[in-house]
């Protein structure tokens, strides 16, 4: 009894934590040391149902209000949904550190911590709904706490991206209520495994086809996938450091999720169709986010282009839908998160130590001769975006080739090895430019910056996973196979 | 009462898409609250339509209403208020910002 309801707390802790953080405004060490109290909190919470899940293999769900599934809200915290959670907290947790050491000025407007946890709220609500309604609300959290983020960032320009951002998300926000009207004209119930069981026993109702387009289409804005990516870099870039590093690791994977959800549970009728779709236009992003990463002249950009190609990468895994490559998927969203953030955190490290602030590489050229320790990290982070060995990149990419392999795609793999290449090439350019290259004439390091403890720990992470990356791979392919399993899902929260 | 609510629904979508895409800022945004009305009316009659028919009725055996579509558009429409207001907040600071209204001029973000 008491187990079922701890599935709640990963979301109610951010949440009251914002709460009290709000009363705290005036007293800025108390609220940045509470928000980070309740972040590892939740962690540790978050950590022990994920052993709690794995151990049994049975999924925690907790009917909210002691309501019965199908008329009540359930939170469900099967494997999926609570590694998620995991990773999410994990970064939250380092993006909190960062931003306590950060020098920009937004970190001391009373509202920075509170939207940060409300942030953090949002992703893990939808990591944990059972409900599509549900989903949408948090979604919608997510939307508002990170465009306001961004609205007050120190970039001029913040207002300008967060006005982009917002409009791009509320037709994301409206298609995703559309797609949740059409499906339940057609059937009849917004409770995800409700619908899945009865979308499985009749798959040809007439809405059903325009439901699952727009919830695509929903879950495509979300992640910045190829067509609907035009808003991210403009938005990742603007935003202050240390809420870029987590949208453009962490709140992108909600539309991966939503992906995972569509193709294993909710639309498994309908999978094939969806699948082909998703390599089709993975390919497209690995190939165009590494093009425009090469293009760029602003290393916070480049990262955003990164982020589009590694997601690619993800839904490629996503699309091939075998155990395996959906276990290699997990694993590369995992890994992704954690290296794709830590570089970020970089990018903005430098650029509050250049004299203007700014990443663009016109600023910070030669900027790292100063700075050897963001050197070795920013190093390191590269060999991982690029997949080379001690990493967890390469287990990531290792994984998902060798899935693709296995799935009979040996024309895919060699298409996105080689677009994969390019990573190698632009974030080493990037290394050369900043550390290698002689800084301008009369161009001067600033003395104090952003503190370097969060990416210190996201980048050991990277290696310690790199070296040590069984028990994440074992998570994973734990994962895929209950995942390949949509019945277990539905019997657990409807207690047939 | 289904085909006026199926034509209004569908009028409403053309005058707010339309709308949304003015270059304009403030018409932009009218078009925007317009068009969560438009999703609302849809999200009505997504449940089981009985046009003017109530969601709570005391007498048993009689007509009625889904209900759960109109709690649905309940949290809609206090999240799309929220928005709104968001967004005209947004709006006041990017003219004051750019000095325009245009929004082709609103282009700081380089490459």
């Amino acid at each position: 009894m008491l187990t079922e309801h701890m599935i709640l707390t990963p979301v109610l802790i951010p949440l009251i934590g914002a709460m009290i953080a709000l009363l705290m405004r005036r007293t800025y060490r108390l609220q940045a040391g509470w928000s980070l109290a309740t972040i590892l909190v939740s962690l540790i919470v978050s950590i022990w149902l994920l052993t709690k899940v794995w151990r049994s293999g049975q999924p925690i769900v907790s009917q909210v209000g002691g309501w019965t599934a199908p008329f009540g809200i359930s939170l469900v915290g099967d494997p999926l949904s609570v590694l998620f959670v995991v990773m999410s907290q994990f970064v939250f947790a380092a993006g909190i550190v960062y931003a306590m050491g950060s020098k920009d000025s937004v970190v001391r407007y009373p509202m920075f911590y509170p939207l940060f946890l409300i942030l953090a709220t949002g992703l893990t609500g939808t990591f944990l709904t059972g409900d599509l309604f549900n989903m949408y609300v948090f979604a919608e959290l997510i939307v508002i706490s990170g465009t306001v983020l961004t609205a007050v960032s120190d970039d001029r320009h913040g207002t300008e991206a967060a006005y982009k951002y917002y409009y791009i998300s509320l037709f994301a926000s409206f298609f995703m209520l559309i797609g949740i009207g059409c499906l339940y004209a057609a059937y009849g119930s917004l409770n995800i495994a409700e619908l899945a069981e009865r979308i499985a026993r009749e798959d040809n109702r007439p809405l059903l086809l325009a439901g699952i387009t727009f919830l695509m289409a929903t879950f495509m804005v979300k992640s910045a996938v190829f067509p609907f990516h035009f808003w991210q870099p403009d938005f990742h870039a603007a935003a202050p450091t240390a809420v870029s590093a987590m949208l453009s690791s962490v709140v992108v994977k909600l539309g991966i999720y939503g992906f995972l959800r569509m193709t294993t549970l909710l639309f498994v009728g309908h999978a094939p169709m969806i699948r082909g779709f998703l390599v089709v236009l993975g390919v497209i992003g690995v190939a165009f986010g590494s093009f425009s990463a090469i293009g760029t002249h602003n290393a916070k950009r480049m990262l955003a282009y990164s982020t589009l190609s590694q997601i690619g990468f993800i839904l490629i895994g996503i699309g091939w839908g075998t155990p395996l490559a959906v276990a290699a998927a997990i694993v590369f969203t995992f890994n992704h998160s954690f290296i794709k953030s830590a570089m970020l955190m970089l990018a903005g490290y430098l650029a509050s130590r250049a004299s203007v602030k700014s990443a663009s590489f016109e600023v910070v050229t030669g900027i790292g001769k100063a700075l050897p320790l963001s050197g070795i990290l920013f190093f390191i982070g590269s060999l991982a975006l690029a997949g080379i060995p001690p990493t967890n990149g390469f287990i990531s990419k290792l994984l998902l080739f060798r899935s693709g392999i296995d799935a009979g795609q040996a024309g895919t793999v060699l298409l996105v090895g080689l677009a994969g290449l390019l990573t190698i090439f632009y974030s080493m350019r990037a290394f050369q430019r900043i550390w290698w290259h002689n800084p301008p004439a009369g161009s001067k390091v600033k003395p104090g910056g952003d503190h370097l403890f969060a990416p210190i720990f996201l980048i050991g992470m990277v290696m310690v996973l790199g070296l040590w990356g069984n028990l994440l791979v074992n998570l994973a392919r734990d994962t895929g196979q209950w995942l390949d399993n949509p019945a277990g899902y539905i019997q657990a929260v409807l207690r047939r | 009462m289904e085909i006026i609510t199926a034509f209004a629904v569908g009028l409403l979508f053309a005058i707010d898409i339309f709308q949304t895409l003015r270059r304009n800022i403030l018409r932009s945004a009218i078009g925007l609250v317009l068009l969560a009305s438009a999703i609302n009316l849809f999200l009505l009659s997504s449940g089981a339509y009985n046009g003017i028919e109530p969601a709570y009725v005391s007498e048993t055996g009689s007509v009625q209403s889904d209900a759960l579509p109109q709690a649905l558009i309940l949290t809609a429409i206090v999240i799309s208020m929220g928005g709104t207001a968001f967004v005209l907040a947004m709006i006041n600071i990017i003219s004051t910002r750019y000095k325009t209204r245009d929004m082709d001029q609103v282009n700081g973000l380089k490459n």
